[in-house]
């Protein structure tokens, strides 16, 4: 009886691990960099989520690791993280804007092979990038309730989404209510500046035939 | 494998890089650049997976978009044969049973003039049920509603992705439909000045001509 139990024990803590382990996996992307020009991927992301990274130079030839530079930028245009001639790094930062995040990725002039070079990335945002081993340790939580927890976090993280989604529709909406008030007026004015221009072409020809005498 | 590394000049590569034996759902979005051919590849580890993916056309910001053309997409499998093909699509979803493991190819091909951004999504959904795994244990019942849980959980985060990318495009329409009312009413009306400006000059023209001519 005891040892049948030790062993479900056992399986449940794999399984726990498992699904630990897989609610963790984010992009994992492999690039494949050209030997001059840069190659960019981009994700929108929200405001205040946090965002882990770590790239890789994936290399055939063990003698010769080419390095990369490495540019990430936020949607105004700040500078989050630069490295140049690397084989490997990573960062991390958490979102002050909500916007289009790009990762721009280049070979370095030295890379004295040319060709193509592959590129790791393995890139987690938001629910994905939390660290639950550390939070299971300080509360002191395991199995079943760490899985809800987990769930929690990720129908939190929905209802945020949603809410983003809702805010987008509302700006979109209040675009097209302006669309709609700009096509009415501008028409207007146009044909306004149309019957202005042909009033004041009318009395401008009458006055230059009665200078002319002609009329 | 030689045929994916030559295709373009870039070639994205996507790879789950974690295998697990319990329930696996991966969600991947990501939005790239294409310019006339773009192929990404996919890694799928175990057969029975249900395999969804998701792909939106985001227009760039050019002024002079007149038409709704759209991409192909080509879907292959490992052995390379055809899945399933999009034409002349600006979203499309699609979602099959993976019968082979191993990497699927998706090549996306331009066929507008300009250079468009493609917001892609892949959602692999893994069941334990499926998993032909050695252990004849019997799962948990409560392990395995809350594995269901997470598969539906991540169904939905795929479902928003996508709405998000759909309505990241009507957004910028909008924003361009907008701007370009704006820009018709200024240059007809300044269309409308000229032409009649150069009525009354033409018209004044003549008249001189002819009065010139009818008292020599």
């Amino acid at each position: 009886m005891k040892s049948g139990n030790m062993r479900r024990e056992v399986v449940y803590e794999l399984l726990v691990v498992c699904l630990a382990v897989n609610l963790l996996v984010g992009d994992a992307i492999w690039l494949n960099l050209p030997a001059t020009g840069t190659k960019c991927v981009s994700e929108e992301i929200q405001n205040n989520v946090v965002v882990l990274a770590d790239y890789v130079v994936v290399s055939d030839d063990h003698t010769h690791i080419p390095t990369i530079s490495v540019k990430v930028t936020s949607p105004y245009g700040n500078n989050l993280h630069h490295k140049e001639n690397v084989t490997h790094g990573q960062f991390a930062f958490t979102t002050q804007e909500s916007g289009n995040y790009l990762a721009c990725f280049w070979v370095d002039g030295n890379n004295a092979k040319g060709g193509e070079v592959s590129v790791n990335i393995d890139w987690k945002t938001g629910i994905a990038a939390k660290d639950w081993d550390s939070v299971a340790r300080k509360e002191k939580i395991e199995g079943v309730e760490l899985e809800l927890r987990k769930l929690e976090g990720a129908v939190e993280a929905i209802h945020e989404n949603l809410l983003y989604l809702k805010s987008k529709e509302a700006e979109m909406r209040i675009v097209s209510e302006k669309t709609n008030g700009r096509v009415a007026w501008f028409s207007i004015m146009s044909l306004g500046v149309c019957i202005v221009v042909s009033a004041l072409q009318v009395w401008h020809l009458k006055r230059f035939f009665q200078k002319k005498k002609l009329i | 494998m030689e045929k994916l590394w030559c295709l373009t000049q870039v070639v994205v590569l996507i790879m789950v890089g974690v295998l697990s034996f319990g329930g696996i759902t991966t969600t991947e979005g990501i939005r790239f650049d294409i310019d006339r051919e773009e192929c990404l590849s996919y890694n799928v580890h175990f057969e029975g997976d249900t395999f969804h993916l998701s792909f939106v056309v985001i227009k760039a910001d050019t002024p002079w978009h007149f038409t709704e053309d759209g991409v192909d997409l080509v879907i292959k499998g490992p052995s390379d044969e055809q899945i399933h093909d999009f034409r002349d699509k600006t979203s499309g979803k699609y979602e099959f049973i993976v019968q082979k493991k191993g990497l699927y190819q998706f090549c996306f091909t331009n066929k507008s003039p300009y250079h468009e951004n493609i917001d892609f999504d892949i959602h692999v959904g893994h069941f334990p049920h499926y998993d032909q795994h050695a252990t004849d244990e019997h799962f948990s019942p409560l392990l395995d509603e809350i594995s269901k849980l997470e598969e539906a959980l991540d169904n939905i985060q795929f479902e928003q992705h996508w709405l998000e990318a759909q309505t990241g495009r009507q957004a910028i329409v909008n924003d361009n439909m907008s701007r370009r009312t704006v820009h018709k009413a200024i240059f007809e009306s300044i269309c409308l000045i000229a032409a009649s400006i150069l009525q009354v000059f033409l018209l004044k023209n003549l008249f001189e001509r002819k009065l010139g001519l009818s008292r020599v």
